[in-house]
This record gives C-alpha cells, sequence and structure tokens, in this order.
C-alpha cells in the first residue's frame, strides 16, 4: 500500500536515535504493529489471503464478535460448525447472508472453516450490558431446562451443540424466536419444544442470561 | 437543497415536499413520515376490479425511479411504482447533520464515465463537487501510525493496477460470462491472484481494504472474473475505479444522492405508493399478471422488477420462475451489507491541521474512514465503512469505540463529537440485504445467462443488470432507461399481436 512503509525497521530504529520525534515514535510502532500481526497471521492460518479472512466482517476477528446481532464463532464445536455450513447450503437452515455463501463452499472448505473457528479461542461478550432482574429469571429457567445435559459444563458446546456463554443477545433472541416458530429446526425437535415453550418474555430472559456468561 | 427559493415559505414548502420522500431519517420537526405516508388509505390503481395497468415498477430505488421517470417522459400514464419501504432512494440515504445539511451514509460517489447519473443529475438541477482528500491520510495499526499524503489515491501499488488494468480489457462488464477467457479466470479468487504476486507484508491491509471496499468481499471469496468486469466498466483503468482523485471516488452530490430519488418521486404523485412491499407475483407467465401487495393486490401488463436478486429472493412466484432463474437468485452473493457511519462535529478541525481526516486501519474496526463534510466545509462530518462485527452494535458503544480512533489520529477535540449516526445496511430493514455483489468465482459461468432475459412478462433490472457500472448508482441510471424502453416495446409488439 504506502511505500513509506516500505523503510525497513532497523533504520528507523536509527532514526529514532537522531531525532527521536514523537513522529517516529509512532512510524516505528507501526512498523511493530505490522510485523507483529503478519506473523501472528502466518501462525494461526498460514499464507495471505486466507479464506477465513471472508468470515471476520460479520464474525469477528479470529471469529469473536463485538455485534450483538453477529454471532461468534471462536470455540464453536467443530461438528456444529461444519453441521451448520452444510444446513446453509442445502436449504435446512435459511439466512440471505449465509445461503448463498454457504453454497459456494465445497466439503473441504467447509472442514477448514469448522477446524478454524474450533481452535479460536472463546471470548466473553464484554459490550453486553445484563439486566439483572432479566438474568435472574433467565438462569432459573436454563436451570430447570436442563441445557448443560446438551450443551455442556458452563453452556460451553460439545460436539453437535453450540456454546451458548457469551454469544450475542440479538442472535440469541432471533435463534430462540426462530426455534419457537420452526423457523430453524433441530434435528431432534429438543430445541423447537423448549422455545415454543417459553413465552417471548422468557426468551428474553434466557438470552439475557446465555449472553452474560462468561466463557471461564 | 432549496438553495435556489427566495422567501422563507418557498423554501419551507419546498422542503416539506422533499422530506415526505426522504423518511423519517431526514424528517425534522414532525414533518416527512406521516405526510408521506398518508396516502395509504387511498385505492390503490391497478386494484379496481377490471382495472389492468400498462406497467408496473417494483423499488424506488434510482434504477426504478428511473424507469418511471422516463415512462412518464414518453407519455405513459398507465404505471405504478411500488416501493417497501416509507421512503425512496433505497441504497442511497441522506443523514441529517443539522443546518439543513446531510451526510450519505449509502451510495454518495460518481466518477469518471459515469455520465447516465451525472446527466440525471444535471437534469434535475443537482449539483457536484469534489470528495476532499487534500492533506494527510492517517495509517493506523494498534498503537502505531503515520501520517502521509496519498494524494487523492489509495496508495496502491501501480504496477499491479496496471496488471489488473490488462486482464480487465477482455473481461466485458456488463457479461463477463462472454470474455474469451471466462472459463480460466473464474476458476479464481482475486486472492489467488494477489497471492502469485509477492506482495510485502506492509501491503496486504491495503489490498484487503481496497478489495473489500470495492467489491464486497476479501479477496479469498472475491471472483477474479467479476472483479475484472468491475475494472472494465471503468474503462479498464484501475486507478479510475479504486481511487478518490479523477475516478469513482471523487464527486459528490450536493444535497446527497439520495436527492436525485427524492425529486424524481416528486414528480410522481400518486402514481408513486410507499410501504407498499410486494410478497407475491402470480400469473407472471400470463398475459396480465397480478402482485399481491400489503395494499392490496394489483393487475399489470408488464412488470419492471427494480431490485437485486437477492431482494427477488424474497418474492414469492407462482408459478416458480424458470429453473435457470430461481437458481440464479438462490445463488446470488449477499454477504455484503455495509456498515458505514457519520460522526459530525461542530467543524472539520482536523482541515487545519493539515490532515485530510482519513483514516486506514489495520485490524480495527475501520476499513476506511474520510472527511464527508458538506460542501462548504460548515459542518465537519467523518464517515467510515466499518467491520460490521468488529464494532459494537450498541449506538453509544460504537461511537464512543470510534471518537476513540478518531482522537488517536487527530488529537482529543475528536472525543467531542455532536452527533453519530450507524447503519448497518442488513440489519436496519429487510429491503436491501447486500450493499454490493461480491460475486464469488465460478458464479458467473455457472448463472451469468439467466441475468438478463426476461421471464415472461417481468422485466429484470436494477443496477445489477446493468451494461456499464453494474453494482453503482450509475448503472442504476442505465438499467432504468433500458427497462423502461423494453417495457414499452413488450406493449407494442402486444397491441400488434
Ligand atoms: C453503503 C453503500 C455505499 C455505496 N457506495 C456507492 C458509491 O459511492 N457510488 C455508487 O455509485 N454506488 C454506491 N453504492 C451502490 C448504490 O447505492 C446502488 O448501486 C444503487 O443505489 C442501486 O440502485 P437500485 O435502484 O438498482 O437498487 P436499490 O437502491 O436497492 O432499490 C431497490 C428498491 O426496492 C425496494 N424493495 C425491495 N424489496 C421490495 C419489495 N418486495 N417490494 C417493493 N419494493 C421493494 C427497496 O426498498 C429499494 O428501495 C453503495 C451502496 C451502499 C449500500
Ligand atoms: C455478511 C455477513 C456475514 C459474513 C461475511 C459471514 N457470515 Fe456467517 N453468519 C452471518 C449471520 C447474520 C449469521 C446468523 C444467521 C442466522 O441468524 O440464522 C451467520 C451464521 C453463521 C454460522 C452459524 C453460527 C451458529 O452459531 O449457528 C456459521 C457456522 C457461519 N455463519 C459461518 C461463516 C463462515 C465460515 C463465513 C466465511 C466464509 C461467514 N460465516 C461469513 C453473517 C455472515
Ligand atoms: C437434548 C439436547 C438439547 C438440550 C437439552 C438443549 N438444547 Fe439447545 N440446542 C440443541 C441442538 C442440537 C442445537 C443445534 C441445532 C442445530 O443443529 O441447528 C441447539 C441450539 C441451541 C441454540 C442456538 C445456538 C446457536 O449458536 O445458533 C440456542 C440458543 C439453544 N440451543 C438454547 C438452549 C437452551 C437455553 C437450553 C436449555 C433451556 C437448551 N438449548 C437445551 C440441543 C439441546
Amino acid at each position: 500500500m504506502k511505500k513509506t512503509l516500505l523503510i525497513g525497521l532497523p533504520a528507523v530504529v536509527v532514526l529514532l536515535l537522531v531525532f527521536f520525534g514523537q513522529e517516529l515514535v509512532d512510524l516505528y510502532r507501526l512498523q511493530a504493529y505490522l510485523t507483529e500481526s503478519e506473523e501472528q497471521y502466518q501462525a494461526n492460518k498460514g499464507a495471505w489471503p486466507h479464506l477465513t479472512d471472508a468470515c471476520e466482517a460479520c464474525h469477528g476477528r479470529n471469529g469473536s464478535s463485538l455485534h450483538q446481532g453477529y454471532p461468534s464463532l471462536a470455540g464453536q464445536p467443530e461438528a456444529y460448525l461444519a453441521t451448520q455450513l452444510r444446513n446453509f447450503a442445502n436449504g435446512d437452515r435459511e439466512n440471505p447472508n449465509m445461503t448463498p455463501l454457504a453454497m459456494t463452499m465445497s466439503e473441504e472448505e467447509i472442514q477448514l472453516y469448522a477446524k478454524f473457528f474450533a481452535r479460536q479461542p472463546a471470548k466473553d461478550n464484554r459490550y453486553f450490558e445484563a439486566d439483572v432482574q432479566n438474568r435472574e429469571r433467565g438462569e432459573t429457567l436454563a436451570e430447570s431446562g436442563g441445557c448443560a445435559g446438551c450443551h455442556g459444563d458452563r453452556l460451553m458446546g460439545q460436539g453437535p451443540f453450540p456454546r451458548l456463554a457469551s454469544q450475542g443477545y440479538d442472535y440469541l433472541l432471533n435463534q430462540l424466536d426462530a426455534f419457537a416458530e420452526g423457523e430453524r429446526n433441530d434435528p431432534t425437535g429438543m430445541m423447537n419444544s423448549l422455545a415454543a415453550g417459553w413465552s417471548p418474555e422468557d426468551r428474553k430472559a434466557i438470552a439475557t442470561y446465555l449472553a452474560g456468561l462468561p466463557t471461564e | 437543497m432549496a438553495r435556489k427559493q427566495s422567501s422563507d415559505t418557498a423554501i419551507n414548502t419546498q422542503r416539506r415536499k422533499l422530506l415526505k420522500f426522504a423518511g423519517a431519517s431526514a424528517a425534522v420537526g414532525g414533518l416527512g413520515l406521516s405526510a408521506g405516508l398518508a396516502r395509504a388509505s387511498e385505492a390503490l390503481s391497478g386494484s379496481a376490479p377490471g382495472e389492468v395497468l400498462d406497467i408496473a415498477i417494483i423499488g424506488a430505488g434510482l434504477s426504478g425511479l428511473t424507469s418511471a421517470r422516463d415512462l412518464q417522459r414518453a407519455g405513459c400514464e398507465s404505471f405504478v411504482v411500488l416501493e417497501a419501504r416509507d421512503r425512496v432512494g433505497g441504497r442511497t440515504l441522506n443523514y441529517d447533520v443539522g443546518h439543513g445539511e446531510v451526510s450519505d451514509v449509502g451510495g454518495q460517489w460518481i466518477g469518471p464515465g459515469q455520465t447516465a447519473v451525472a446527466d440525471l443529475a444535471r437534469e434535475l438541477e443537482v449539483d457536484t463537487f469534489p470528495s476532499y482528500y487534500e492533506g494527510k491520510t492517517v495509517m493506523l495499526g494498534g498503537d502505531g501510525q503515520l501520517a502521509i499524503d496519498l494524494e487523492g489515491t489509495f496508495g496502491t501499488d501501480h504496477a499491479l493496477g496496471e496488471q489488473l488494468s490488462e486482464l480487465s480489457r477482455d473481461v466485458p462488464s456488463g457479461a463477463p460470462w462472454t470474455s474469451p477467457r471466462a472459463e480460466e479466470l473464474d476458476k479464481l479468487s482475486v486472492g489467488d491472484w494477489l497471492a502469485k504476486q509477492d506482495i510485502k507484508p506492509e501491503d496486504k491491509p491495503g489490498w484487503d481494504g481496497s478489495i473489500a471496499l470495492t467489491g464486497g468481499a476479501l479477496p479469498a471469496k472475491m471472483g477474479l472474473l467479476h472483479f475484472l468486469s468491475m475494472i472494465n466498466s471503468a474503462n479498464s483503468d484501475y486507478f479510475k475505479l479504486d481511487a478518490i482523485k479523477d475516478s469513482a471516488q471523487g464527486t459528490r452530490f450536493v444535497g446527497g444522492a439520495q436527492l436525485l430519488s427524492i425529486k424524481m418521486a416528486e414528480e410522481l404523485g400518486d402514481k408513486l405508493r410507499l410501504s407498499c412491499p410486494v410478497r407475491k407475483i402470480s400469473n407472471w407467465d400470463s398475459d396480465v399478471v397480478t402482485l399481491h401487495t400489503d395494499q392490496g393486490t394489483i393487475r399489470t401488463r408488464q412488470v419492471i422488477m427494480a431490485l437485486s436478486p437477492p431482494l427477488c429472493q424474497q418474492i414469492d412466484f407462482s408459478p416458480a420462475l424458470p429453473a435457470n432463474r430461481a437458481a440464479l437468485q438462490r445463488a446470488w452473493p449477499a454477504h455484503s451489507p455495509a456498515r458505514k457511519t457519520a460522526m459530525v462535529y461542530s467543524r472539520p478541525f482536523w482541515r487545519e491541521k493539515g490532515l485530510n481526516g482519513h483514516i486506514f486501519q489495520v485490524n480495527g474496526p475501520i476499513i476506511w474512514a474520510y472527511d464527508n463534510s458538506p460542501v462548504n466545509g460548515e459542518v465537519g462530518v467523518i464517515n467510515a465503512f466499518v467491520s460490521n462485527a468488529n464494532l459494537p452494535s450498541d449506538h453509544n458503544q460504537a461511537k464512543r469505540a470510534l471518537a476513540e480512533i478518531y482522537a488517536q489520529a487527530w488529537g482529543d477535540a475528536a472525543l467531542r463529537p455532536v452527533a453519530y449516526h450507524d447503519q448497518d445496511w442488513g440489519k436496519v430493514d429487510p429491503w436491501t440485504i447486500t450493499c454490493i455483489s461480491a460475486i464469488p468465482p465460478g458464479f458467473w459461468t455457472t448463472h451469468g445467462e439467466a441475468l438478463n432475459p426476461p421471464s415472461g412478462n417481468l422485466i429484470w433490472s436494477g443496477t445489477e443488470t446493468a451494461d456499464i457500472w453494474a453494482g453503482y448508482m450509475d448503472g442504476a441510471v442505465r438499467s432504468g432507461h433500458q427497462s423502461a424502453l423494453e417495457a414499452l416495446n413488450a406493449l407494442r409488439l402486444r397491441s400488434r399481436s
């Protein structure tokens, strides 16, 4: 991009010693940051440009979304991720953004995404501010619903069951509504019958509880 | 906007009329919404028993409104425009920044060779002015930065740009699948091509940003054949596409791009129906087509479908569409719902420091921030394309996070914005879904042939169908002209038989 950036690192250090201006410090830091992120990229993904780059605008850097409406993929079980991509592609699950995108994926590519995002560390949903009353009601509902039996310890996900802890609030609520209305189906029908049994207010409370649940 | 009016009352009447079509975003002082919707109770033309319209246009974006304007100018009176939203303009939208000024949060720039939209603007008396780029752009990465004068470019490597330009000569803009090299080029992504060019680490973020902004996807998922067709639109000159000065980001509209649509809508009177989504289309293969809308049914001979394939995909067709068209719609990529923000300051304070208000950021929420102040810089506006999920969704959290990044680049004055608007086109409503079409490898050679041919009495229109500048406002205007002609000709042929 910017030819001025081509000044090599050692040269910058030398110049730094001579002038020590703020601009040079800033440039030095920029160079250092570029080098560091290049190394991280190579280690985590491999050669640039990588297929997973195309997912990060909507699913966040390395699969951790800061947006309550776009789901995080980081730390989701590999099997779950692969199933969802196949479901989008074959129409079992519908979403206007994901359906055509998933249709471009070969089985090999699906495996690549699933492996990559499963490997990324899950992060806390730190921008979510939970309403305390709702959270408590959600916790009670989740406990009586036996979520952990399938969704795993601390609701961190396992096998075909997604991680729910620290997922985006708006996304979770949408999914619960979609299960309740039969727009999304899980193979056993369990999620559909659970969700249909909750009132709209219950679903909000559960989404509040899950979105605020830490990953550790 | 109404600068040419002399008296206050004239300004107000004019403004009231315009606001009616601009919708809620531009509505001030209680005007707007209610006025625009008042007609919902009246009967729809085309809905009376036995009445059949000549033409119905679905979508009041630049494309549909251009068709409507052409029909009207040709003397055709038997038509209606049906728009799902409570405003016109589709993917163009003015955000009111106060003092009667606006900032675009949708499509906004035009450039060299975009003559259809430029001509339309002249006819509608909408002025243009150059984008502001004089001064230094700030590159941010982590806690480091560099202020550099890019002289109206995006700093893209010249030799690589030339190579892309050269390749694009073989790829016709409106029909990339007909390129003699289609087979070979459509197997590749832009990423496959870039991977072979030995690009320096510090140049990679620049390519990521450019391809994402222009093409709508990161390089690995961007089809090379399609990307080349976009360069072909720019007269096979990459730098007419990917730069500011003398390029596709170089010129803006006084009063915002939505003003074009607002002015066209004004002439339509009750031929335009707002808040009137079409849910179902039946008998499209028969002489009389029926449109089922939220305001009742309409019967018509011809339909101009002035909306993108993913939006068509939300409509129920009975009987089902021909297999190849149905397949095209279903596979059409819709994963580029831009999130665009506007931060308003009392004045463009960065300019005094020799900065142009532009930022590129590595690994941050900002893809590109730029000075989007109104023509005379009366207020300071920084627009930004942000990465949807790398900035919090909450309005205030997002505003704070962005202001802090701006402060890193330009100092603490950036921490005191007077207003903020945040538009994620994929989330605000279901009537855009995607801003541009990031056509993936393999798409055009599979589905290209199904893009243009009409299905029965449905004429496929909208910017995606344009011969030149498909995906741009210019393409929308071109497709609008073309579809009006096709509709009139279809009626002419029918009246003969
Ligand atoms: C953030 C952003 C930035 C952009 N930047 C630029 C730029 O700088 N320069 C440029 O040239 N282009 C730009 N574009 C693209 C440009 O805005 C579009 O190409 C152009 O506006 C498309 O016009 P259109 O009429 O073809 O489609 P649209 O504007 O999408 O119009 C379609 C209309 O159909 C309506 N509709 C949808 N479904 C239904 C239904 N079922 N029934 C009735 N009505 C329906 C919609 O509400 C909409 O009004 C940008 C787009 C975005 C979103
Ligand atoms: C334009 C934005 C966008 C892009 C780009 C995008 N996605 Fe998505 N994705 C979404 C949305 C929105 C959802 C939620 C769909 C829903 O509500 O059902 C989703 C859901 C998913 C899910 C299911 C998540 C869950 O918890 O069930 C997976 C898996 C997924 N995407 C993978 C990907 C991969 C892999 C890529 C990159 C190749 C990608 N996405 C790119 C928007 C996007
Ligand atoms: C019997 C097993 C089972 C139990 C118990 C269960 N779930 Fe699920 N849940 C699933 C499966 C399977 C899926 C994924 C369905 C699919 O593949 O689309 C799922 C998906 C979900 C999702 C969507 C997540 C995403 O990322 O898209 C939510 C939210 C959810 N469950 C909430 C709950 C809650 C809350 C409880 C407890 C009250 C619960 N589940 C109990 C099996 C279960």
